[in-house]
């Protein structure tokens, strides 16, 4: 009898503590987010800070995945926020809210031990559509062999990116091997030394990979900042319908606070310059 | 007669004191390949599986470091810096815990069913069909199973649900749930096989005594098929603690175990982590990885997981010592 | 009620509480088939069974599918994954090529010609090697098999000679198919091994009798005797092998190409993707609907083949009935 009695207590005490936890949790609000590899430094730089200056009332969750992932995942309600690193497109469902938060440059890039300084638009489009299949073709190439291209998944914002403004709008060839992250591409350029690829200009200026010159102009932060550069795009912050809450208060952040605004001028181009 | 007087009718092993060996010399030289053949391919099987361990073991060794084991990954760019792998560890034991906590009930509440009672006969046969095909079921379909299941919204008090309403399907309890489908078959096998074997007599005197039926299996039987029942554990939670495909699609993900509320237990349940295998294949060069040293880690720590695993089968598995699937398949 | 509830139960509440669990267990499994099925439907029902087929390149219709947005089209929908068929079919073929005969000759090995410590030996091992994960063959190819072929085995020319169709890194049909035949074997070679020795010893010795050396004895009766349990070994092993996907994963390529058996040598090294391991693919993709019923009706195709493989099991079993042993 006394043990029943405790059992029906103890299921009690378990169901007041269910109920009065969410109760003290509700005061901070979480933002999920996930997309793109190429802007998931700076999100993560961004969302840190966030929490520091929102004193630990926002808890941020970020998945990586891909641009479409993150928009199907956005459409979908499984999450917020979209980080998406390429434009919108007609494919895109209605009802997306694209808020743009930086620029960036798209790179083409090869293994250090082939030191291209420049590849012109037209050899940037027979390379990556596979006209020119090796490298003898390509003057100032230190690289012999068969050219291995290394490109995204379908996946990717870079990817759609480096089509449009670097490839003439032409897509790249289905003969490229596809990786799923702007690391595993790096990886896979360090690893070969016939291999060519694109990447976010702070993955492509931090060592470990040669950036190539574009129609003469070099990729850099400061080129994309001044718009000499070529392959300029845009990282968005998508969400379903207009956004609301504590991932409205974070967009605005970003686009007003100076603390947002230094970090984004650090590797990447703020909007406004 | 007398050819066969002194080597039994009995199956089993070639008795070596009686009669010598044809010599090889007399063989075709035909026969002689094969038989080099089945030497090569005995040895070669021992040789990869020597090869698997010994190279494990020497990129373990080189980079396993004991504060590995309980020190928290941090996502770092230098490898140096990313910390060890408790929470995959952590993960690992949770998903084990959960599988097997879900799977035991069931599987021995079918098996006794269907060894001890089983009426109706076609529902016995095609329970015990159903469980052949589970066992039969590549993990991959189960994985996607799973996450088609939690994505509905019936289960959305069993993961996390975004902003926008979509579920988002993936915890521990959905994965725990699948891992228990996984565990089921061998602890079904282990606990069936062991109950057909129990002789008949048992039961009789039970019932002469004048117990019932359920007291009979609760009382008698349980306790007497103790060793195939924790066999056929064993053998499912080395299933479980060897699942990729699982943990890839259904579990999250995140480096770090992450609550979904802080509910004690059910914000554990609800929450995302990752587990030592998801572990090793994100470090790998097919994950995000460029942390090959940690994934070899890992992977050695997994290793001698199974290694002990394998070694509690067969102390306690003695009774199926002379066959070498016993309850594995 | 707690109170009944702890008391010793009555024979016919047992029996059915046990067999609702059972039922419990069984509806489940019924009801996972019905949800992949249904998860999978659009796929037919907007490209019939021309999805199976082939034209085109899968990747890039692969990648369509997950841009084709929250309500697809009919068009939304294309695919053919003909490539895709063609590689299970080429990895599991070659793999159980390889594995079946070394799993014979090894099960012989173990109960004829193994010396008593060997013996004892093996049998810790095959069961070693029958619990590995996937994840640990498939790091070990990636991280050691990958590289050697690729820099060591292909050659430039071999590289250039199909420069215009496919890109050739060491991963491939190669080192997929040798992974996959060292993962099924382990499997093989228990169930042969087993039943082995439940052939008994008399009829062997007969055959000795007679004049035959130990290996034809063997071969002529012990191994002629359990062809169902080699059947049923086969069936598994590729079973187990059709469902592999995280190994395939990361030691195939990853590239939907339908490698050419007119190549040569460079055949072997010819990336290529199977469903299982498109599926793993696709992981991050299922949010996409037109991509989430293609892994589904992957799912569903490797589910049938499955049957259809038990099917054809028990098939060829029926007429070596009379043959069965009975130990």
């Amino acid at each position: 009898m006394s043990r029943i009695r405790r059992i029906a207590v103890a299921f009690a005490v378990v169901g007041v503590l269910g109920v009065a936890t969410p109760a003290a949790a509700l005061a901070t609000s979480l933002i999920t987010i996930s997309g793109s590899t190429a802007s998931y430094p700076l999100v993560e730089l961004l969302a840190n800070k966030y929490r520091k200056v929102e004193k630990n009332k926002v808890k941020f969750k970020i998945a990586q995945g891909g641009s479409q992932a993150g928009i199907n995942d956005v459409t979908f309600g499984r999450v917020s926020i979209a980080d998406v690193s390429r434009d919108p497109k007609s494919t895109d469902p209605k009802g997306l809210d694209f808020y743009p938060i930086a620029k960036y440059a798209v790179c083409v890039v090869t293994n250090d031990s082939n030191p291209i300084s420049n590849l012109t638009a037209a050899q940037v489009l027979a390379i990556f559509t596979g006209k020119t299949r090796n490298w003898s073709e390509v003057p100032g190439a230190k690289a012999s062999g068969t050219i291995d291209l290394i490109s995204r998944t379908s996946s990717a914002g870079v990817l759609s990116s480096f089509e449009t403004l670097l490839n003439g709008g032409k897509k790249v060839s289905t003969l490229a091997a596809q990786k799923t992250s702007e690391g595993l591409l790096k990886q896979a350029v360090e690893a070969d030394q016939n291999s060519i690829g694109f990447l976010s200009n702070y993955n492509a200026d931090s060592g470990g990979v040669n950036s190539v010159a574009y129609n003469g102009i070099g990729c850099t932060r400061a080129n994309a900042a001044s718009g000499q550069y070529a392959g300029i795009a845009h990282f968005y912050e998508v969400t379903n319908g207009a956004a609301k809450g504590a991932a409205a208060s974070f967009i605005s952040w970003i686009d007003k606070a100076k603390a947002a605004q230094s970090i984004i001028a650090s590797e990447w181009v703020p909007l406004n310059e | 007669m007398s050819a066969t007087a002194g080597t039994g009718l009995i199956a089993g092993r070639q008795p070596r004191r009686h009669g010598k060996r044809s010599s090889l010399r007399t063989w075709r030289w035909v026969d002689r390949l094969v038989f080099l053949g089945a030497w090569a391919a005995g040895l070669g099987l021992c040789l990869i599986a020597a090869g698997i361990v010994v190279y494990l073991a020497v990129r373990g060794i080189q980079y396993l470091k004991p504060s590995m084991l309980v020190s928290r990954p941090q996502a770092a760019t230098s490898q140096a810096g990313s910390g060890g792998f408790l929470d995959p560890i952590e993960g690992t034991a949770l998903l084990t815990a959960i599988g097997v906590v879900l799977a035991l009930p069931l599987s021995i509440a079918t098996a006794v069913w269907i060894v001890e009672y089983g009426r109706p006969s076609w529902l016995a046969r095609v329970v015990e069909s159903t469980i052949e095909i589970v066992a039969g079921t590549p993990d991959i379909l189960i994985a996607v199973f799973g996450l088609a299941l939690f994505q509905l919204h019936l289960m959305a008090p069993f993961s996390a649900t975004g902003e926008g309403g979509g579920v988002v399907g993936r915890s521990f309890i959905a994965a725990g749930a699948m891992m228990s489908l996984i565990a089921l078959p061998p602890i079904f096998t282990a606990t069936r096989d062991g109950l057909q074997a129990v002789p008949r007599h048992m039961r009789e005197a039970a019932f002469a005594l004048g117990k019932t039926r359920i007291a009979t299996i609760r009382r008698v039987l349980i306790p007497r098929v103790r060793a195939n029942i924790a066999t056929g554990v064993t053998l499912g939670v080395s299933r479980i603690i060897g699942d990729t495909a699982i943990v890839l699609l259904v579990l999250g993900g995140t480096l770090h175990i992450e609550t979904q509320s802080s509910t004690p237990v059910l914000g554990l349940l609800r929450g995302t982590g990752s587990t030592l295998t998801s572990y090793v294949f994100d470090n790998s060069p097919a994950g995000e990885g460029e942390a090959p040293q940690k994934a070899y880690a890992a992977a050695f720590v997994l290793l001698i997981l199974i290694l002990l695993l394998n070694a509690v089968v067969n102390r306690i598995g003695k009774g199926n010592a002379h066959t070498i699937t016993g309850a594995y398949v | 009620m707690i109170k009944r509830a702890l008391q010793p139960w009555p024979d016919s509440r047992a029996e059915r509480t046990l067999g609702a669990a059972s039922l419990l267990v069984g509806v489940c499994v019924v009801g996972m088939l019905v949800f992949v099925a249904v998860q999978a439907w659009p796929m037919f029902q907007h490209q019939g069974l021309s999805w199976l087929g082939s034209g085109g390149n899968v990747d890039s219709q692969l990648g369509n599918l997950e841009h084709a947005g929250a309500h697809p089209s009919a068009s939304g929908y294309y695919l053919r994954a003909w490539p895709l068929i063609y590689g299970t079919l080429l990895t599991t073929g070659i793999a159980l090529a390889l594995a079946l005969p070394t799993a014979l000759l090894s099960s012989i090995f173990i109960v004829e010609f193994a010396p008593a410590f060997l013996r004892r030996v093996m049998i810790p091992v095959i069961r070693l090697l029958a619990s590995v994960p996937s994840v640990i063959y498939g790091l070990i190819g990636i991280l050691v098999l990958v590289p050697f072929v690729g820099n060591d085995l292909i050659t430039a020319s071999e590289k250039t000679s199909v420069q215009n169709v496919v890109e050739l890194t060491g991963a491939g049909l190669g080192v997929a198919a040798l992974v996959l035949a060292v993962m099924i074997t382990p499997i093989m070679v228990a169930l042969i091994t087993d039943a082995l020795n439940t052939v008994p010893r008399a009829w062997r010795e007969g055959a000795v009798a007679l004049g035959l050396n130990p290996l034809r004895a063997t071969l002529a009766v012990s191994v002629r005797a359990i062809r169902p349990a080699i059947v049923a070994a086969a069936v598994l092993a590729t079973a187990r092998a059709l469902g592999e996907a995280v190994m395939l994963y990361m030691v195939a390529g990853s590239v939907g190409f339908a490698p050419k058996p007119v190549d040569g040598v460079t055949f072997f090294f010819e990336p290529l993707k199977t469903l299982a391991s498109s599926i793993v693919e696709s992981a991050e993709g299922l949010g996409a609907p037109a991509l989430h019923a293609a892994a589904y009706a992957f799912a569903l195709l490797l589910l049938f083949s499955a049957f259809t493989l038990s099917l054809a099991g028990y098939l060829v079993k029926l007429p070596l009935r009379k043959y069965e042993v009975r130990a």
